[in-house]
Parts: C-alpha cells; structure tokens; sequence
C-alpha cells in the first residue's frame, strides 16, 4: 500500500497554485488535508502525475465573518469546528454537532472542510452541512474565479461540478438567526466507519411555528441530497410535543417527513448490512430524531416562550 | 525495573521494540505479492516482463517463471520450481484423504481458487519499488462461476479441484440420536445458526524476514506462533537438513491463532531469498492481510435441542457445515474441535455432532482465537435460550438444573471428551451476582411496561473449552542453565505475541528454585537458543510450557543436589536445597549458592520433554443489552465474565487478557463480517472502514471475575487463560439481543447482529405482535 | 527531495521521494522504528506522532509536507535522562499494552493532548475520544483509558504545583 510515483510541488501563493493546476495534460491532485488523497493514493485507486500541497499557500488557514457569511479557506481544518464557539450562533453548533463525527481527533486535525466537498463523499458529513445551508464553493483558476451553488456542485459519487484547473479557496456558509434550531445526527455500525445515513437539520422557527426548514441527507444517495420535499411538508407546522420517548409519536410531523424525506428525497443505494428496505427506514427515523434535536437545540437557546411543553 | 510492571514494557513503551519489519538488514529486498483479483478463474496469463524493467526491482515472477524455464529473465534463470505449501496434519486437524490431490501452491499457476491468491512476486529494493513492479504485472484470468459457502459449494455444482468434490472432510463426535428420543421429548427446539467468517485482524499483519548466512544457513525472522514447525516445514521444502534453518520470533504484534503456518508467501520469500541469495523480507500490510490471510470461523450450524418437562436435558443434535476456504490446510478439521465440545457444561446424556468440511472460493480458513470453541458454545447457548422460552424456565435455571455438578470429575462426555476439573454452577452464580441478574430482570420489567422505553435484554452463556493441545501435540521442551554469575537462563519451546512470557515465565521459575526474580531471563523463540519446541497456540504456555519450566525447576534442584553431594560426598539425601542454596540437611551446614557451585562444578544445565493433560477451562458470561428497535442499534450496557482457568501464573496478565478476548467476542457477536459480492470478491474496498473492529468507542463496563478451579492434569493446576471472551461473550450478547426483543424466529438473529439484522428481527416481533393481537381480536367478535 | 525534519530535537538533512509517508521516513530513513504501520489507511492510528504538537497519522502524511517543520515519536518521549514519561508508567502499572504494536500509537495520541491542555483529564468526552481514536485489539481498551487518565492526573497535579 505505497503511492505511486508522483512530482511535488508546495506552491507559496495563489497564482503559483493555480498555475500548477492549469495543467491538465497530466492528473494533478491537490493537497490539503490529504485525509482521502493519501489514502486513495495507498489503495493505488488515485496515481497522480503531480501533486499540489497547498499547505503552505498564504491566506488559505483564515476564516472569516462578513455580512451573514462565513468564509471558511481552504485549510481550515475539521477540528477548528469541534467547538460550538468557533463560529458564532446556530450554525456553530451546527458545525461543531457535524465535525464531532468526521473521524476522529487525528483525522480532524489535519482534514479540511474545503477538502471534504473537494472529494465530495457521498457519506461526506460537511457535503450535507453545505447543501443544507445553501453553501457557495469558491473556486478559481487561473482563468478566474467564481463560486458554485453547493444545490449545483454535487454530480455524483465523488464528482463535483469543479474543473480540474481549480482550487477550492474557500466555503461559504451563511449564518443562521438565532431563533434557528440545528440538528446533526448519525449512524454508523462502529465508531470507525462511514455513516450509514446522517442528517444535518436547521429549523428556523416563529412563534412556536416552523417557518423554514432545511434538511442534508448524509449517504442517501449517491450524493449529498436536499430534501426538499420533507422541508415544504414542514413550513407552518406547529411541531408541539416530540413525546418522551426515544420514538416519535406516531403521525408527528416529524416522523412523516421522514417518510417524506425516505421516500420522495432519498434515492438510496444497496450496500452491505444495508439494503434498500433498511436504509429507507433509517433514512425516515433519522430525519425525525435530527429534527427533534433541531426543534430541542431551538428551544433550549430561546427559551420555553411560546412553546407548546 | 521497578518502572515498568513487565520485563517487555520497558522496551515496547520506549520505541525500541523489534518487530520483524523493524530490523534493519543491510542490502534486504522486499517482496509484494501480485493477487488475483478473481475468486474463481483459470489463469491464461502472468507476465512478468514490464515489472522487471521497473527501476529497483530485482526480480519479478510468475509461478510459470519458477519452473527453470530458459525463457526466463537471467534473474529468475537459476530458479527451479517453487515448492507448495506444507500439509500438515497436526494432531487430527487434517487428514491425507483431505489434502491429497488438493495441493496449495505458493503461486498460483493455472487456476485460482480464492480472490487473493498470489499469482506472481516481485522484489525490489523497498516496498514502493516492489509495489511499482507489482503494478506492472499483467494478469490476465478468465472467470469460472465461485461458490463463496458451504452451502453452495456442497453440491459440486462448481468443484475446485477438477475431479475432486468439494467435500474434504466428513467426521462425527458422539452417537446417532434415535428418532423416538425427538418424538418422546416434552420440548424440542430447532433452529440454525451461522458462525460467520471472522478476521483475527492482529495490529501487526504477517512478516517474515529470510537472510541466507554466509556459513550457508538461512536465517528466518517471523511473527510467529511456532518458530519449530516453521523450521521443519521449511527445511522440508528447501530440501535443507533441519538445522540448517535458524528462525527467530522477534516481539510479535499478536497473533490470536493466525500465525502458526508456513504460508504460501513465506515459502515464497524462503526460496527466493536462498536461491537469490539475498535477504528478503515481505511485510504483509492490512489490505493484503484483509483478502489473503486467514480468517476464522466459517460454520453453518443446525441444531435439535430436546428436554423434559422439568428442562432435564435429553438430547442435542449439532450438524456443521465448514466452510473450509479454498485449500484444505487446518481449518478442514477444525471443526471437529466444534464437534468434540458439543456437550459444552450440560449432564446431556446423548450428544451426536456431524461436521462436514467443504471447500469454497474464500481464502483458507484456519484458527482464530476460540478454534472451534466459540462455534460449540454460541450454540448450544443459543439453543439453551430458546429451550427457556419454549419450556417457560428462567435461562438461568435452566441451565443450573443441567450442569455438570462440580463432584462428577473427570467427566466423560457423549462426544469424547473428559473433563479434568470444573465447578460450572459457581461460576454462573458469580456471574449473576455479578452483574445483578434480579434488578436487571426487575428493570426489564419495568421497561416492558414502559412505551416509550427502549427493550432491555439479558444474556447468559455458561462455557467448558480445551486448553493445552490435541493428544500427540501436549508436550512441550524446556530448559534452565545456571551461570557462575548467579543467573539463571530459562528456554523453553513457546513463543508469545503480547502474553508477557517474559514477565510470568521467570517469576514462575524464580518462584519454584526461590531466586530472585530478576536473576532469572528468559530465552524463547529462537531455535538455535532452545533446541526444540511446539510453540504457543491453544492456550497452552502457562499450562504447557509453564509445566514444563516448573519440571526443570525439579531437575536442576535435583542435579544441584547431586553435584553438591559428589562434592561434600555425601549421599544426595542429605543435600538440601532452600532459596536458590543448597545445605546439608541434618545441621545446615556448608550452605553453598548455586552460582558458587557452578563455579566449582561446571556448566549446570538441564533441558526436558514434558508432556501435560488436556485442560478445560469454563465460565459464565453475563450481557445486559439496549436495543434501538426502530434503526436496529445494539447498545451493550453491561458484560460479567466469569472464567476460571485454574491457577493462574499471574492474575493481572490474566485479566488482562480475558478482558480483551471479551472485546473480540463483542466484535463476533455485533460488528464483524466479510460480505462478498456476487462474483466472490470480498467487498472491502475499503479495509477497515468496511471490516469493522470493535473500537474503544463499542465498549461497555466489562467486569472481568474469576474462580480458581485447579487442573489436576498439569502440576501446576493452571489450563489455558485467554481464549474465553471468544468463546463465552458472543452467546451472552446474541441471547441479551433475543431477549429483549423475543422475536418470533430466532434464526432471523444472526451474526453480526448489524442494525439491518436487529430492526428485521424487531419488525418481525412487531409484526408478529399486531397479528397476534388481530387473532385476538377477532376471537373477541 | 531535500527536506529537513526535526525529529524528537535532532535534525535529520534528508533526501526522500516525494511520495514516501512520514511513517516510512521516520522508519526506514530516521531508523526511528518505535512508529508502526498497522494499516495505511488512517484507521488504527498505531503510526500516530506529534507533527508541531499535533497528534496526526503518519501514514497519511508525506514526509516533504514535514519539511522544517518538527516531529514526536515514541522514541522522544522519556527525559533525556531516560527518565519515563508519566504516560510510559501509566501504560505499565495500569497492563494498557500486550503486543504492544499498537501502543505508541496510543501514547502519541494521549501526550499531544495532555501537553496541550492539562485540563483535558477533567473532560470525560475528550478523555474518551482520545482512546478512540486508535485500535487496539489485544487490551480492550479499558486499560488503556485508565492509563491515560492515571496520567492525566499526574499531569494535573504538575500543573497546580
């Protein structure tokens, strides 16, 4: 398990970056935080001609707060995120909830947000995060710049909508109000393996009443995926009790729009230990437990007012 | 010394371990192995050319290349025909009729059997070199249909060896079981159970370093269960005399029962590095250890269970189908160790166990930590449970009322075995008290009543396994020297892989002569050091070769005694021998150290043969369980391990090891498996984020306890420690699961009880539920 | 390529290939062979060492990105005087290790943490996801946890003192 061959370069600045990149006679790769391409690189299921480490490319560490917006550059590791603190408001807690499952302190101290929707997993917990938020992809090349809707990055099971001569420079994230409740929840078999299905939630509430709802499916399909439908079944639902128990009342609006999300959004794929009829039930119960945390996370930051107990 | 609680510590905790791929030989090549990526094909084609031209590799072959063809690269143009992999029969695991005609090449040649299998090697300068040349091998294989399990397989619809059936090996324990006995049983339950196929996964996957001396040996550096047999097997194939071959277990990063054969790379890298004559050495890594090492397990079990109205036990049937892997090797046999220990803790007076060995396209099945014991206990402690439930008994009382009483010792089983020691019943009230039977059952209750509480399960798993080896390979050699400085050199023929040898061994013989202990070292591993040996496998250091120290203890006080006798001519029952000196007995006098009489003397030596009985350890275990019924999650809230493995030489080591051998059972019983695609491959593309060791993350309290029952068949009363977590937890945790969800069809619980598994089998109960209650409800109109 | 590494305070002039992993490097070119491979895939964590105080995985990290920059293994973690460190003791007094293969793995984890922030004993989740983050498979694993935290303590009162 060696890589292969391969020519290095560890530009300094931006230009130098991209300049590398715009060979497109040869497989460039970039490296950032490497978690993947190394490894991909081991298994000799990546063998690039020429290997960028962007490492060293000045600016790149920095996240920034502007206008409603997070930029998050393309070095900002996962484990900046670990702390509900490191961004302001819901869409910290958010983050933090999300990083708090990619791997593990080793991992997250070296892997990037940018480099997750770079590699775009399909059981990537980040690609959920940003395609529920509506996050934009900064790219440039030496031809420019310009940013992607995340709704337009996602093609495919590690495809992207990124040419080959650009450099992921930064994510942005908008901010969330504060009468915003996040949820981010995940199964897997083990602590050492991808998710089964994760769901990333935000539930903007007003006055006891949903009004916006966004929902990122995690490996329920063969991309990140939006589910939209189960997000319109939830605008000006009243959500009330969420019960007591671990299960959902039956025909809470929760639970239907996880049936909603597992059968109208959700395009699962087979694999083993989980077949289509299993993964569409985890899928529904999932998205239900995430919006509860979501609905639970709104209420324990603005209090119990105008709440129904 | 006082740092460090064992003698291996100081070095593993500071970096300066040697494990085969730390030592550094100058000008040593390494070796990786082209695999197939087919399970099942004939192979049309393994050209080698294009690796050989890839800058640092030295040589690159197919098995085609091996044959001294003149064709050939002038590198390969000195080479013969590369020898298979050794049979080997050891101790009835193995028998000629399942071996013959069914050889194991070192490479492939015409047909592979397994995806996997080497089909060409290529050595380098370094591993990336090597792995380059690997890269460039062209492989080309035409596919036949695989069949992947026993079931499969048994019909010989596909034979992998033409002409050959596929059944390697048919064999029973015990006698045929009337059909009346069925009929005339109060209670009779059914059921099947899969053993699924497990990875032994050690941190350290297998390594051999062979280094050809310039006096014409080879020396082999290997993690290695049994550094002998190595030696033996190579000498065989090399055509060497026995003692032209020197192997050296350097430390080893564990093994659990995988590493104890010559395999086909390692004959491989032997013969190159001889007829190169260079060093080579070839470090497996994970990848390669994922689809071409051993796995473990691999039975199909069906079961008939039957008692009487009071659940006196009556009769138990166990039919095995083993899935032998693609070369009969020790895994064909194997199972017999299921058959053997079918009677498990019960006075059941009629046990019949069949075992049916057959081949398939999955790499060769072999011993993993349990060997056969595990597939015995899981389930005949399955099937314990479900005779609970069928008869309205407390699991626990049921099997109070059928284990064998502690004064029925030894005890003759209907499937052949006898049982040295035990105290069964203790054990098991341990375990309970331990881990709170009632207040569980009382909470359980409590839950049942609850909605919206998540169903709790309880699992018992009473165990008896053997320890010590098969008839025929119980033995063991060991020596002691003692040396004119004080210090005493202790050998003996076993070879550990994170057992703290090291440590207990000299304690024990420091213990027995009454010596200081750190004037005792311990030599092992090395065959030119200890001149013969078996090696460690089967739990059998402490009871083995701790017996065997403990006997040259006996012999070098008896020569002690004897030389100071010649030397104060004196008869020797007058020498006595107290704390490491020797005295006259009728006033004390002329005390002399055995350092001093060294001196005096001579070079004191002696080395033993020594042969022990065969041990049954046993146990309880005890799992507490919550189930998330609606994704199928399996929480383990608390695990009770009660194992008695007689006097054990160090308790903590102990523990320690019963408490990691728990783990491992948590991984058969909740997260291990290799699934395989439609065409045979195992699909674990991504290693061991597909295979799924337990991680720290998965453990729930374990409280590990013991009870001390000696063996009387070995001096020092201990059987074999480190095993039971395999064999007792599994059963404990599955039944835990069973219980808290009661399903209507138990077979629907199979290992690993993944989520999918677990919500099918808490759907089916909440199916099964609502028809119940619709039945009720029409009875009610 | 030329690079320098820092290893355990001593400087190392080096000429690798750009696609040799840390892990190697320090193995084979530092002839530092306390750091092991178990998988090379990130996963087991037993490569794991301080890279600017920072536990990572050296099988997934080139040895060029290491370039002037300072490395941890297991080699350095005793006093000069040969000394043990606290976790070395711990290790042993709580058997947190068997084969040791995995073990500095587990240690490098452990020590980048506490040297980091002492304080970390007092915080059960991260105290557990530092023993989660590697395999192990002969300990259990609870052992292991227990020596961490045996550690940590020793640490702490350090801290106060």
């Amino acid at each position: 398990m060696k890589p292969a061959a391969f020519d290095y370069v560890a530009p300094r600045t931006l230009p130098e970056t991209l300049e590398a990149l715009a060979d497109t006679e040869r497989d460039v790769r970039v490296l950032a935080g490497g978690q993947s391409l190394i490894l991909e690189m081991h298994l000799h299921r990546i063998r690039p001609d020429l290997v960028v480490d962007i490492n060293g490319v000045a600016g790149l560490d920095r996240l920034s707060l502007d206008d409603g917006t997070v930029t998050v550059g393309a070095l900002v590791r996962h484990g900046f995120f670990d702390s509900p603190q490191a961004v302001p408001g819901p869409l910290g807690r958010l983050c933090s909830l999300a990083a708090g499952n990619i791997a593990h302190p080793p991992i997250r101290a070296r892997g990037t947000m940018a480099g997750s929707l770079a590699w775009a997993h399909p059981a990537s917990e980040w690609c959920g995060v940003a395609l529920a938020l509506d996050a934009a992809v900064e790219v440039r090349s030496a031809g420019g710049t310009r940013e992607i809707a995340a709704r337009d990055y996602f093609r495919g099971p590690l495809r992207t909508a990124r040419a080959r001569d650009e450099l992921i420079t930064s994510v942005r994230l908008p901010l969330l109000s504060d009468d915003t409740g996040v949820g981010f929840v995940e199964h897997r078999r083990t602590h050492f393996c991808f998710a089964q299905v994760a769901v990333a939630a935000a539930l903007t509430m007003r006055d006891g009443v949903i009004e916006e709802a966004r929902i990122g499916l995690v490996n329920c399909a063969d991309r990140p995926v939006r589910a939209h439908a189960a997000e319109q079944a939830l605008v000006g639902v009243e959500p009330g009790s969420t019960g007591t128990g671990l299960r959902l009342p039956d025909g809470h609006p929760f639970a239907r729009a996880g049936r909603i999300a597992a059968e109208q959004d959700a395009a699962p794929l087979p694999e083993p230990y989980a077949d289509l009829e299993y993964r569409r039930n985890a899928i529904a119960v999932l998205v239900g437990r995430t919006l509860r945390q979501a609905l639970a996370d709104h209420r324990e930051h603005n209090g119990a007012t105008g709440e129904h107990p | 010394m006082e740092q460090w609680t064992r003698r291996e510590d100081r070095r593993l905790l500071t970096g300066h371990g040697r494990y085969v791929a730390d030592l550094e030989v100058p000008g040593c090549l390494d070796a990786a192995f082209v695999r197939s990526g087919v399970a099942h094909g004939i192979v049309r084609e393994v050209d080698c050319a294009a690796a050989r031209e890839v800058p640092g590799v030295v040589g690159a072959w197919s098995a085609a290349d091996l044959s001294g063809l003149p064709a050939c690269a002038h590198a390969a143009a000195r080479l013969r025909d590369l020898p298979p992999v050794p049979r080997t029969l050891l101790a009835r695991l193995s028998s000629e009729e399942a071996v013959a005609g069914r050889e194991w090449p070192a490479l492939a040649k015409d047909r592979v059997r397994y995806a996997g299998e080497a089909v060409a090697v290529v050595v380098a300068a370094d591993r990336y070199r090597a792995e380059d040349g690997a890269a460039e091998v062209t492989v080309r294989i035409d596919p036949l249909p695989a069949v992947v399990t026993p079931a499969q397989a048994a019909d010989d619809s596909v034979t992998l060896f033409d002409g050959l059936s596929n059944t390697a090996f048919t064999g029973e324990a015990g006698e045929p079981i009337e059909e009346t006995v069925w009929q005339e049983a109060d209670a009779v339950v059914e059921a099947r159970y899969r053993q699924q196929l497990l990875m032994p996964a050690p941190m350290e996957c297998r390594t051999i370093l062979a280094v050809p001396e310039e006096d014409g040996r080879l020396s082999v550096w290997s993690g290695h269960q049994m550094p002998y047999r190595l030696r033996r097997e190579l000498a065989a194939l090399l055509d060497l005399p026995v003692d032209r071959i020197r192997v050296v277990v350097p430390d080893t990063g564990g093994a659990f029962g995988s590493k104890s054969a010559t395999f086909p790379e390692f004959v491989t890298v032997a013969y190159l590095a001889l007829t190169l004559g260079r060093p080579v050495r070839w470090i497996e890594d994970r990848m390669e250890s994922m689809t071409a090492a051993t796995r473990g397990r691999g039975q199909d079990q069906r079961i008939r269970l039957a008692a009487d109205a009071d659940g006196r036990l009556l009769a138990y049937e166990l039919r095995i189908d083993a899935d032998v892997g693609a070369y009969p090797h020790l895994g064909v046999g194997l199972p017999m160790q299921t058959a053997w220990m079918a009677t498990g803790p019960y006075t059941t007076p009629r046990v019949h166990a069949t075992v049916r060995s057959v081949l398939t396209n999955t790499m060769v099945t072999y011993p993993y930590r349990g060997a056969g014991r595990p597939e015995a206990t899981i389930a005949l402690e399955r099937s314990m449970d479900l005779l609970a439930r069928r008869l309205g008994l407390d699991p626990a009382e049921l099997r109070r009322r059928n284990l064998i009483p502690a004064g029925s010792f030894p005890y003759r089983t209907p499937t052949g075995r006898c049982y040295d020691s035990g105290d069964y019943a203790t054990a098991l009230d341990l375990a309970l008290t331990t881990i709170g039977y009632d207040t569980w059952r009382e909470e359980q209750g409590r839950r049942r009543a609850d909605p919206d509480a998540l169903p709790l399960g309880i699992g018992l798993s009473c165990y008896v396994e053997r320890s010590g080896g098969e008839p025929g390979g119980l033995h063991d050699f060991a020596g002691l020297e003692a040396h004119e400085d004080g210090t005493i050199t202790a050998r003996c023929g076993a070879a550990p892989s994170g057992q703290s040898h090291e440590t207990t061994f000299p304690a024990l013989v420091a213990r027995t002569l009454g010596v200081e202990e750190a004037r005792v070292h311990l030599v092992e591993g090395d065959t030119d050091a200890q001149p013969d040996g078996l090696g460690s496998f089967a739990s059998r250091s402490a009871q083995v070769d701790g017996a065997a120290l403990h006997h040259a203890c006996a012999l070098l006080i008896g020569l002690a005694r004897e030389r100071a006798a010649e030397l104060w001519r004196t008869p020797v029952e007058e020498v006595e021998w107290s704390d490491g000196t020797l005295r006259l007995a009728r006033d004390g006098s002329s005390a002399m150290e055995l350092a001093e009489l060294v001196k005096g003397t001579g070079p004191l030596r002696v080395d033993d043969r020594f042969e022990s009985g065969m041990g049954f350890p046993f146990g309880a275990h005890a799992a507490v369980v919550e189930v998330d019924p609606e994704l199928g999650a399996v929480r383990v809230l608390r695990l009770v391990a009660v194992d008695d493995c007689g006097i054990a030489l160090d308790p903590a080591v102990v523990r320690g090891q019963a408490f990691g051998s728990a783990v491992q059972g948590i991984g058969q019983a909740l997260y291990e498996g290799i699934p395989y695609g439609d065409d045979g491959v195992p699909l674990l593309a991504d290693g061991l984020l597909d295979y799924l060791l337990p991680t720290a993350a998965e453990i729930p309290p374990i409280e590990v306890k013991e009870t001390r029952t000696p063996s009387p068949v070995t001096p020092l009363g201990a059987k074999g420690a480190g095993e039971s977590g395999c064999i007792g937890t599994p059963a404990a945790i599955v039944n835990a699961v069973a219980d808290a969800l009661q399903p209507a069809d138990p077979d629907l619980l199979q290992m690993p009880l993944t989520p999918d598994v677990v919500w099918r089998a808490a759907r089916a109960q909440e199916h099964g539920a609502q028809e119940h209650g619709a039945s009720k409800a029409e009875e009610a109109r | 390529m030329k690079i320098i590494l820092t290893v355990n305070g001593e400087r190392h002039a080096l000429d690798v290939e750009p696609r040799r992993v840390l892990a190697d490097v320090l193995r084979e070119d530092c002839r530092l062979t306390g750091t092991h491979l178990g998988c090379e895939q990130g996963v087991c964590g037993s490569c794991t060492v301080l890279v600017d105080g920072e536990a990572v995985r050296a099988c997934l990290m080139l040895a060029v990105q290491c370039d002037g920059r300072s490395v941890r293994t297991v080699e350095g973690l005793s006093a000069p005087d040969g000394e043990p460190h606290p976790l070395q003791r711990a290790f042993s007094a709580e058997h947190a290790l068997q084969c040791g293969f995995c073990t500095a793995g587990f240690l490098m984890v452990a020590v980048g943490a506490l040297e980091a922030d002492p304080t970390i004993a007092d915080d059960p989740e991260r105290m557990d996801g530092l023993v989660e983050s590697n395999l192990c498979r002969c300990t259990g694993y609870e052992p292991i946890r227990r020596a961490i935290m045996r550690a940590a303590a020793e640490y702490a009162s350090h801290a106060r003192l």
